[in-house]
């Protein structure tokens, strides 16, 4: 992408260069541009101390003057992250480190953000109490003010010159043009005390979000939550923000990991509502069976479509032994022991299935373990003693699992912890979290072993692979059967927070996620052969359908289209693999060498076997 | 009830819907290397399209005369949403790491179930499909419903028309060619993306007849009944070498033979009685699928199309 117009420094008050081409959308003298956004994203921060509307009948409570609530809080995060950006494009010491990358596409996405949210908030409360007269002036106050940021935001200079190849693209294509961003430099060396409070500080913010998130009371602040976090993310990263902290995070791996899970355990403490604690749990349980599956599609690049089947296997396998009345078995393992089980039975019908069919095209194994899935469904069904032995109780499946005592602590009842009460839910969430991490650790191990490579070798081409003296065939079982093994570690704890087994909540695609079509879709959404994706991914999956339980019967139709329109746009997922990325979008890449005209009588390059 | 004849018939008859919604997996797969994992939607639509003709059709119309009414509206719609989904989806991602197309089909086919689950009027549950009234015919020993002779007269009807169509027709070498080498074949002036909207136009309609004839035996069509079908048929396809047609009808004749022996024989096999019976089938024909890829993973009459590394 190199462009060979001559470049020259306009009157930018930053030291980006652009070309002359690079002009605003909506062409505004640069100094007004700026000051519209700074002002309007004022009044929309100052509007939401006022009363958005008359009754409290709108959830959230938005008729209190000078406290901000609910949808409210939301604008108001958003118009002071614009206004900071805004503010820092002045130039103002102290204020320069918020934009290492974009300048003015991170205004841009902040002050949409403002808008979206505002918008909705106004148009939700329209909508429920009958008529734009329920709004009160702070409502109107907060959407002009965000109008007047977005219409300014779109009168400041894009940050990066039009390509060179279609220097006056339509309008679309421009404002598109706008949101991109160039890559921030290298940043400045800090000390290693301020990197790693950094990093702390980041996922303080993050586990705030997150946890705000999962405790929004009423489907509105949800989609509010959805629409801020959405754009603020993209402003964020577009500010380069973001690659600064992964390029933090990079330098220390292990920092970042215990501050992951430092805020990962922070989160019970963080919730006193047990429903919220639940929520929690079973992301988690969501989330590590995903990570597991991320070692199968993601590291070796099989694709199991019937993985929630391993999960099953732990999970019955562990209700069988946990001295449920309704199990068949009538034995009681210790939890130590009932894990193992879940393990290996789990393991071995990982072995099972994937010794037959992975000597054979991938294609096979898609279509295999999507029977193994259905299969798995239907003959926990049929034991129960009617139409085969009984083994499961059929369609009843395994009900009264009862609570778990690791070392004398009940798992069932609540505890009080450093003055918070722990309930039940948060007590699993707790347990689980061990889990995860060490699906993580053996995540990121593996994947950084020589086996782990080997895997990516045989993903990206076996034949090469093969060639290289790897044993395709041996490394994709053991991916296979590690993953088989790790969902079968989640299915233990998985029986006992939910009470009780039945086949149905192991079926190819259903409402309630984790089922293999949700998995499939959290490894991809959040970006495949990553550690951080699986997790965002199921994190989202998990609690958009659980906070809009109002689209019920819509979900999975939108799930569906959400995944043709994620393979057609955005086949990397959210957290992009370097590699998948290069991989899904030949063209355009900085890195790749440039084509050099062949010499002369350099013929004969013909792709040779084709 | 239980002898060898009739279970042979209700094999074959089972075996010939799988054939015919088989053909579609293989036809697209020899071609452009996808596993429409969307087919098994696409003939359950086929079904609700030729149902929808008989709901339309005025009270007191012979379901004999209808027949080929419902054919007519059960290929038209099955063949639209087959084609649309080539064009929408599947084209637009033609280059991409195999993996995206897979989920993409896997996206469309909730969608299409969804959506028929949630705007056919009742198709909440299974919707009555209509039935031929009288008593079964006799035919060498076995008895036949009326409803099934309707698959019986149309899946070999369908194996000749389309054997005709591959071998003696321009577009039909096209086809031929475009399996064995796209590249070669576009080369040779042959519009390989038409070639491959044929494939899907052409699996889609042979789905939709196996849809009529699925609701015809079984009296009702559901948004589900694409899943387990769309499966069996692939294992079908796999069954008789993916790529083959006529290995997918001998698949789908095979695997329908085999389940209807195995519900009928497996549980009278000494320590084994409690595994017999309607519920263990799919058990069994999965678990011959299995077997097929340890020992002829190319399947019964082999593989067609040239591995491509």
């Amino acid at each position: 992408m190199t462009t060979d117009i001559p470049m020259d420094k306009t009157t930018d008050d930053t030291t980006k260069v652009s070309t002359p081409e690079a002009t605003p959308i909506i062409p505004l003298p640069h100094a007004a541009a700026r000051g519209l956004t700074v002002a309007g994203s004022a009044l929309a921060l100052i509007g939401t101390f006022l009363a958005w509307t008359w009754t409290d009948e709108f959830p959230g409570n938005l008729t209190v003057t000078g406290y901000p609530g609910g949808l409210q809080v939301l604008t108001l995060v958003g118009s002071a992250l614009t206004l900071l950006f805004a503010l820092a494009g002045y130039g103002i010491r102290g204020l320069g480190w918020l934009t290492p990358g974009g300048k003015n596409s991170p205004v841009l996405l902040a002050a949409l953000g403002v808008l979206g949210v505002t918008g909705y908030a106004m148009g939700a409360i329209a909508q429920e109490l009958g008529g734009l007269v329920n709004l009160e002036p702070g409502a109107w106050v907060s959407g002009i003010g965000a109008l007047v940021a977005v219409v300014g935001a779109l009168g400041l200079p894009v940050d990066q010159p039009y390509d060179a190849g279609d220097p006056d693209p339509h309008l679309w294509g421009r404002v598109r043009h706008a949101l991109t961003a160039p890559e921030p430099r290298r940043a400045k060396d800090l000390p290693s005390w301020l990197e790693i409070l950094i990093i702390a500080a980041g996922f303080g913010v993050g586990l705030y979000v997150f946890a705000y998130g999962i405790s929004t009371e009423y489907s509105e602040l949800f989609i509010g939550f959805l629409i801020i976090a959405a754009f603020g993310f993209t402003a964020v990263t577009r500010a380069g923000l973001l690659k600064r902290l992964s390029a933090l995070t990079a330098k220390h791996r292990n920092v970042t990991l215990g501050a992951a899970f430092a805020a990962a355990i922070c989160f019970p403490f963080t919730q006193t509502n047990d429903q919220f604690a639940l929520i929690g749990a079973n992301i988690l349980i969501f989330a590590t069976v995903a990570l597991g599956l991320n070692v199968v599609v993601g590291l070796a690049g099989l694709l199991d479509l019937g993985y929630v089947a391993f999960l099953g296997v732990g999970a019955y396998a562990a209700a069988l032994v946990s001295g449920s009345p309704a199990s068949t078995i009538g034995v009681t393992f210790p939890f130590w022991a009932a894990v193992l089980t879940g393990a290996v039975a789990s393991l071995i019908f990982g072995v099972v299935i994937g010794a037959p069919t992975l000597r054979l095209r991938g294609d096979y194994l898609a279509i295999v373990t999507l029977g193994f899935g259905e299969i798995f469904r239907i003959t926990m069904n049929n034991l129960n003693g009617n139409s085969g032995p009984d083994v499961t109780n059929g369609s009843n499946g395994i009900p009264q699992i009862p609570d778990l005592e690791i070392l004398g602590f009940n798992l069932g009842v609540p505890h009080d912890v450093l003055g918070h009460e722990l309930t039940r839910s948060a007590n699993y969430y707790l347990l689980m979290l061990v889990f995860t991490i060490i699906v993580v650790m053996v995540f990121r191990r593996s994947a950084e072993s020589r086996i782990g490579r080997a895997w990516v070798a045989i993903r990206e081409d076996e034949t090469a692979a093969t060639a290289m003296g790897i044993n395709g065939f041996r490394l994709k079982l053991l991916a296979f059967a590690l993953g088989a093994c790790l969902a079968g570690l989640a299915g233990t704890v998985q029986a006992h927070v939910s009470y009780s087994v039945t086949p149905e909540q192991y079926q190819f695609a259903g409402p309630v996620p984790p089922n293999s079509a949700f998995l499939l879709a959290a490894v991809i959404l959040g970006g495949m052969g990553t550690i951080s994706g699986p997790l965002i991914g199921a994190a989202l999956l998990y609690l958009i359908p659980a906070k809009l339980q109002f689209m019920a019967e819509y979900q999975l139709l939108l799930f569906g289209i959400a995944l043709m329109l994620l393979m057609r746009f955005r086949p990397e997922g959210l957290v992009a693999d370097r590699r998948k990325q290069l991989e899904f979008h030949e063209t355009g890449q900085l890195d790749v060498p440039e084509d050099k005209p062949l010499p002369e009588g350099a013929t004969g390059v013909a792709k040779a076997g084709a | 009830m239980n002898e060898l004849p009739q279970q042979l018939a209700n094999g074959l008859i089972l075996g010939a819907m799988y054939g015919l919604i088989a053909i579609g997996y293989t036809m697209v797969y020899g071609i452009v290397q996808l596993i429409n994992f969307a087919h098994g939607e696409i003939f359950m639509v086929g079904g609700f399209g030729a149902l929808t003709v008989w709901m339309v059709l005025p009270d007191g119309f012979g379901l004999g005369a209808a027949i080929p009414l419902m054919i007519i509206g059960g290929v038209l719609v099955s063949v639209a949403v087959g084609t649309a989904a080539e064009r929408f989806a599947y084209r637009p991602l033609r280059g991409a790491p195999r993996l995206a197309p897979l989920i993409t089909a896997i996206g469309l086919s909730i969608v299409l179930q969804q959506a028929v689950w949630m705007w056919f009027p009742d198709a909440k549950k299974d919707v009555p499909f209509p039935r031929f009234q009288g008593d079964p015919v006799e035919i060498l020993g076995a008895n036949i419903q009326r409803g099934d002779i309707f698959v019986l007269i149309a899946a070999p009807l369908c194996m000749i028309a389309l054997g005709l169509f591959v071998n003696k027709t321009r577009s039909g070498r096209g086809m031929q060619a475009t399996a064995q080498d796209p590249d070669t074949a576009k080369l040779m002036g042959i519009n390989t993306d038409r070639i491959i909207v044929m494939a899907f136009a052409i699996g889609a309609a042979f789905a939709a007849v196996a849809a009529v004839a699925y609701g015809l035996k079984n009296g009702q069509v559901g948004f589900r009944m694409g899943f387990l079908m769309g499966l069996k048929a692939f294992t079908a396809a796999v069954l008789g070498g993916i790529g083959n047609i006529y290995g997918a009808m001998l698949g789908g004749l095979v695997l329908g033979v085999a389940e209807s022996l195995a519900t009928g024989y497996i549980g009278e096999i000494p320590g084994m009685d409690l595994f017999g019976g309607g519920a263990w089938k799919d058990v069994w024909a999965f678990s011959l699928l299995i077997l097929v890829l340890l020992f002829r993973p190319q399947g019964l009459l082999g593989e067609r199309v040239a591995d491509r590394a």
